[in-house]
């Protein structure tokens, strides 16, 4: 990769380029590589490699670094008793709904606050923000009897999907996101778009949407990958074996399975995220650097 | 393509278009709400449409365990021939039917099945949870032929205040669980299990100077297994958990002590418990199956799940009754599993539940006792589990007849627990919260030499008599 | 705060066209309609957090004042207060959870920090390094868990950690079965499957920081260390503020590493959080009760920790 004269960071590119301190960056660049590739990829080596070991090489002092006697059998028991195929879907499913109920509904609020201002505006903002210093942990028993019976329609929503996308909408920091943007877009924009005529379901969809590609892409990333990480909620609402993510299908799976097989899942249930990631690597990574949040 | 052309005057104005695009919008979510909930109400309208009757019923095995769920579907199958009004809609809930927090959140979200699995302590907490049926009126000799020969106390467990609120398809007590092969390896009389605690020392050191991370005993104490195998062990040596009244803690005493004493003279004096601790059913079966644990508490069927779920050979398994004192245990830790029925249900719909687990749980010859089945398959047969029928009934005699006729495991690996029969103690009241402190006093004694067991004892006490003064619930 | 805004100039607006002049009524009407439209645009977002955040927040308080028992729903004054602060783990519960929150400060908030300023002085392999912080970030929370629970955290010498400090003839440790060991190797599990999303908002940040501020500092005289102290870190104050805020509501809620590394609560109790206490009295003592007012007690906490980090930083600008 060129070196990028143009910004000036912390230490200048001239005195990396000098003698002494050239020998110093390429030291420590060396070692920062290897370090690195050590820490955060050994240990999924680790894990792929020992989950071909048997129960007895597992256990084995000191271990071994490469299977003496690889073996499939735990990786297929995983992927037949576990069912990985259905609980990945339904992580991806219920990923993908959390996305598009956000990118409708929280844009729209987003989009009425920034842009329509109806009264009281503010005072809905004042109370979606305060929601932030609220953490889930706090609302999981109430939200949890909630769901189990809505007020006023009184369905219950367990092994509902929408019980994760629902409560999903209710995202301050997303909302506040869309907005900050949302203001930087010049009212002239707006009154123009209105002169001509145009609703402002039109204005949204055809002049402020396309401008606000950026941010709707960091608002995407989060909302999967709040979905991807999240655990104890899905745990509580989607009890059911057909309707687990994968995060609570594995733990599930481990109160009764010997532990390669656990961890051979584990590694399965990794791999299509990780291919996402390495092929949208390079989108996912400016749309998080470019400035989602910035200083 | 022509493009359809409205007359002019009927084009939507634009607020007209956003009042539609709401409605829709209103309509769509209230649409797939309806159909969220669509997906659930099958018990709501499904109790006898077109004189069809539908029953759900949960604890179906898990994939995992390929023959039993073979066994369960060829059951349901042969019982829906049997009785073509019947539907019978199996549910999986995971290995461990009743998980206390999946059980606990289950019964909250009023998400259990009509029919549902618990355990013979979850009555109290099935009860303060209001979704449980009482069935009294319908459960007698006709509607469950072997009723009669059922186990008194087993049924017992599932009644109050003359009332029955569920049916017993399973009981059990614990025994000593041990390994042949290492036993004979480790020169030990594979015929002759220890008898008492001592005797379980002795054996344990000689098994675990094998080597090869082998150890000679196991133990549980992490998610509140650890509590659970505590109170089976005290009450051995025939101390209890708590007062009779219910109202203190009553292990801090030498009973209590012994039994973490011994634990700890096994892990740091001995060295034959492992190195690695902190573990709970799986983590314990796990190294069983593997052949690196020579003896552990449990129940009979132990060696099913150890031969069925953790990769492990039943003809490697023995049992014998609980270590005692100086001989003989004084009492042993015994439980049992039921199906309750939920509140709600069709009368059409409880008789179908009945006739469903008179079927499949408590018929000679069917369901869980067909042994012709389960001979050839990896299900051990010949293990003394379930206690079911009382002794001398007619049900008994005929189970008792096709268990030893079809038996695959030697039915004298079980004859010293069997033959030995210890006086059987139900669980203490708050037991799940009495566990979880229980853990931390196990957990030090098997990972911290310089515990001091009286100091764990006391604040034990101290916990546990908060847990019983504030009243708990139950379970 | 700032955000990512429209990049570009705004779009030249062509001529201004004058406003009819506006009369009373059609002004009073078109506001009427201008709030309408707006309302219709926020209507599902504030359902959706009228229903599962607001109408929680009262409802969790209420609850917290309740006991439910076989259907039937009885107020009961601080009943349920009372028993969940006698309940044998919550001083425990509190003291690991604020031990691990200020563990996680040290090493799960400077960590990142540093790992960001030493990329972004990288001219090579930048891209690579990236990727590898953050591979982690993309595997299931249960998966990166398991790995640390079954491999990493092995109390043999057959674990992959005691494995490695043996190899340099280090001391080995017993992880999760010391009580002492317990919690920082939850915050090293942790730290290691979510540093990759605050590296990357550092990056975001230090890119931010002009070049010229470097280039006056380094004229005068100051060292690297300088640097860091009187440039990078006042020009990431905010940034920093903010995340430490968010790192440490995150951490008050820890939950799934006691869960799945020590099986709940750990050896000797050296694991319960607050969090695994809310959910043990949820759903293994059938106490839904006693779980909310657990709740109300965080809220109130953090409620108290948020009051003092608004004065402490309301004070420092």
């Amino acid at each position: 990769m060129a070196a990028d004269s143009g910004t000036r960071t912390l230490i200048s590119s001239a005195q990396m380029r000098r003698g002494r301190g050239r020998y110093i960056y390429w030291t420590l660049l060396t070692v920062v590589v290897v370090v690195f590739t050590l820490v955060f990829l050994g240990p999924l080596y680790w894990m792929v490699t020992g989950a071909l070991k048997s129960g007895q090489e597992i256990a084995q002092t000191p271990p071994t670094l490469w299977p003496e006697d690889p073996r499939l059998t735990n990786y297929t028991d995983a992927w037949q008793q576990l069912d990985l195929a259905k609980l990945l879907f339904n992580t991806f499913y219920y990923a993908f709904g959390a996305l598009v109920f956000q990118l409708v509904l929280d844009t729209a609020a987003a989009y009425a606050l920034s842009k329509l201002r109806p009264a009281f505006g503010n005072v809905i903002l004042g109370l979606m923000l305060a929601t932030l210093m609220i953490p889930a942990m706090v609302l999981i028993i109430p939200q949890y009897v909630t769901v189990i019976d809505l007020p006023i329609l009184h369905v219950n929503l367990l092994d509902s999907p929408l019980a994760l996308w629902l409560p999903a909408v209710a995202n301050a920091f997303n909302i506040f996101l869309l907005k900050r943007f949302f203001d930087s877009i010049p009212e002239e924009i707006m009154s123009a778009a209105v002169m001509d005529g145009a609703t402002p379901l039109r204005t949204l969809w055809s002049i402020i949407l396309p401008m606000s590609r950026p941010i709707l892409g960091v608002v995407s990333i989060f909302a999967v990958t709040a979905v991807w990480k999240d655990f104890l909620w899905p745990k509580l609402v989607m009890p059911s074996p057909e309707t687990r993510t994968v995060s609570v299908g594995i733990y599930a799976f481990s109160g009764g399975t010997p532990m390669n097989v656990v961890v051979a899942a584990a590694v399965i249930a990794a791999i299509p995220t990780i291919v996402f990631f390495l092929i949208f690597q390079r989108s996912i990574m400016s749309g998080l650097t470019a400035g989602s949040l910035k200083g | 393509m022509t493009q359809p052309e409205f007359p002019k005057g009927r084009t939507m104005s634009a607020p007209l278009f956003r009042k539609v695009v709401a409605v829709a919008a209103a309509a769509g979510v209230a649409g797939l709400s309806l159909a969220a909930c669509s997906t659930k109400s099958d018990d709501d309208g499904s109790s006898s449409a077109g004189g069809k009757v539908t029953i759900t019923v949960d604890c179906q095995p898990v994939a995992a365990q390929k023959e039993l769920l073979a066994n369960w579907n060829a059951d349901v199958d042969a019982f829906q021939k049997e009785n073509p009004n019947i539907e019978i809609k199996s549910v999986s809930v995971g290995t461990q039917c009743n998980n206390p927090p999946d059980f606990t959140a289950r019964l909250q979200g009023g998400t259990t099945t009509d029919i549902f699995y618990g355990y013979m302590t979850d009555l109290q907490q099935v009860l303060d949870s209001g979704q449980v049926m009482d069935i009294t009126e319908y459960v007698n000799s006709s509607t469950v032929p072997t009723w009669d020969s059922v186990d008194t106390g087993a049924k017992a467990t599932f009644t109050e205040g003359g009332k029955v609120y569920g049916i017993p398809t399973k009981n059990y007590s614990m025994g000593l669980v041990y390994n042949k092969n290492l036993f004979q390896q480790a020169g030990l009389d594979v015929k002759n299990p220890p008898k008492t605690w001592a005797e379980v020392r002795d054996a344990a050191k000689k098994i675990s100077a094998l080597g090869n991370g082998i150890a000679g005993y196991s133990e549980y104490s992490a998610g509140n297994t650890g509590g659970w195998h505590f109170t089976a062990e005290i009450y051995s040596l025939g101390g209890q958990m708590v007062t009779e009244d219910g109202k203190k803690a009553d292990f801090n005493n030498p009973m209590g002590k012994q039994v973490l004493q011994t634990l700890k003279d096994m892990r740091f004096t001995d060295n034959s418990v492992g190195e690695k601790q902190l573990l709970q059913w799986p983590d314990l079966l796990t190294n069983a199956g593997a052949g690196n644990v020579g003896m552990f508490i449990g129940a009979p069927d132990a060696t099913t799940a150890i031969v069925t779920q953790f990769q492990g050979k039943y003809q490697d398994w023995a049992m014998g009754p609980m270590p005692g004192q100086d001989g003989p245990a004084k009492a042993t830790l015994g439980g049992g599993e039921g199906y309750f029925f939920k509140k709600g249900l069709s009368k059409e719909q409880v008789e179908a539940g009945l006739k469903w687990i008179a079927y499949q749980k408590l018929t000679p010859g069917k369901g869980q006792f067909d042994y012709v089945r389960a001979k050839p398959q990896d299900n051990p047969v010949g293990l003394p589990q379930p206690q079911l029928f009382t002794v001398g009934s007619p049900a008994y005699a005929q189970e008792l007849e096709q268990r030893k006729a079809n038996a695959n495991v030697t039915v004298d690996d079980f004859a010293a627990f069997e033959n030995n029969p210890v006086p059987v103690k139900v669980e203490p009241p708050n037991a799940q919260a009495i566990y979880a402190v229980l853990d931390a006093a196990m957990s030090a004694v098997l990972t911290d030499s310089k515990a001091n067991i009286d100091q764990l004892l006391k604040t034990a006490e101290e916990k546990v008599n908060q847990v019983l003064a504030t009243g708990g619930t139950g379970s | 705060m700032a955000t990512i805004t429209a990049h570009g100039k705004p779009a030249e607006v062509s001529g201004s066209r004058p406003l009819p002049p506006a009369r009373r009524q059609s002004r009073r009407r078109r506001q009427l309609r201008n709030n309408l439209t707006g309302y219709a645009f926020l209507v599902g977002a504030v359902v959706c957090f009228a229903v599962f955040s607001w109408y929680p927040m009262v409802r969790g308080i209420i609850m917290s004042f309740q006991r439910t028992r076989r259907g039937e729903t009885t107020w009961v004054g601080w009943d349920n207060y009372e028993r969940i602060v006698n309940d044998p783990s919550f001083w425990t519960a509190w003291k690991n959870t604020f031990y691990f929150t200020a563990l996680a400060l040290i090493l799960g908030y400077a960590v990142p920090f540093f790992v960001a300023i030493l990329l972004n002085e990288f001219r090579h392999a930048k891209g690579y390094l990236r990727i590898l912080v953050y591979l982690p970030v993309m595997l299931p929370p249960a998966s990166a868990l398991f790995l640390f629970k079954y491999y990493a955290y092995d109390p043999s010498d057959a674990g992959l950690f005691n494995a490695i400090l043996k190899f340099f003839h280090l001391p080995t440790s017993e992880w999760m079965q010391s009580t002492t060991m317990t919690m920082p190797a939850m915050v090293i599990a942790s730290t290691w499957m979510n540093m990759g999303a605050a590296v990357l908002i550092y990056l975001a940040a230090l890119q931010n920081i002009p070049g010229e501020l470097y280039e006056a500092a380094e004229i005068d005289g100051a060292g690297i260390w300088r640097r860091i102290w009187n440039v990078t870190i006042p020009q990431t104050k905010l940034i920093l503020s903010l995340m430490a805020m968010l790192q440490i509501v995150a951490t008050m809620q820890l939950f799934i590493e006691p869960l799945i590394l020590a099986n709940g609560a750990g050896t000797q109790d050296s694991a319960t959080s607050v969090a695994y206490l809310i959910y043990q009295h949820g759903f293994f003592q059938n106490d839904l009760n006693g779980a909310a007012a657990l709740g109300v007690i965080m809220l109130g906490v953090l409620a108290g920790f948020s009051f003092v980090y608004v004065r402490l930083t309301a004070r420092q600008d």
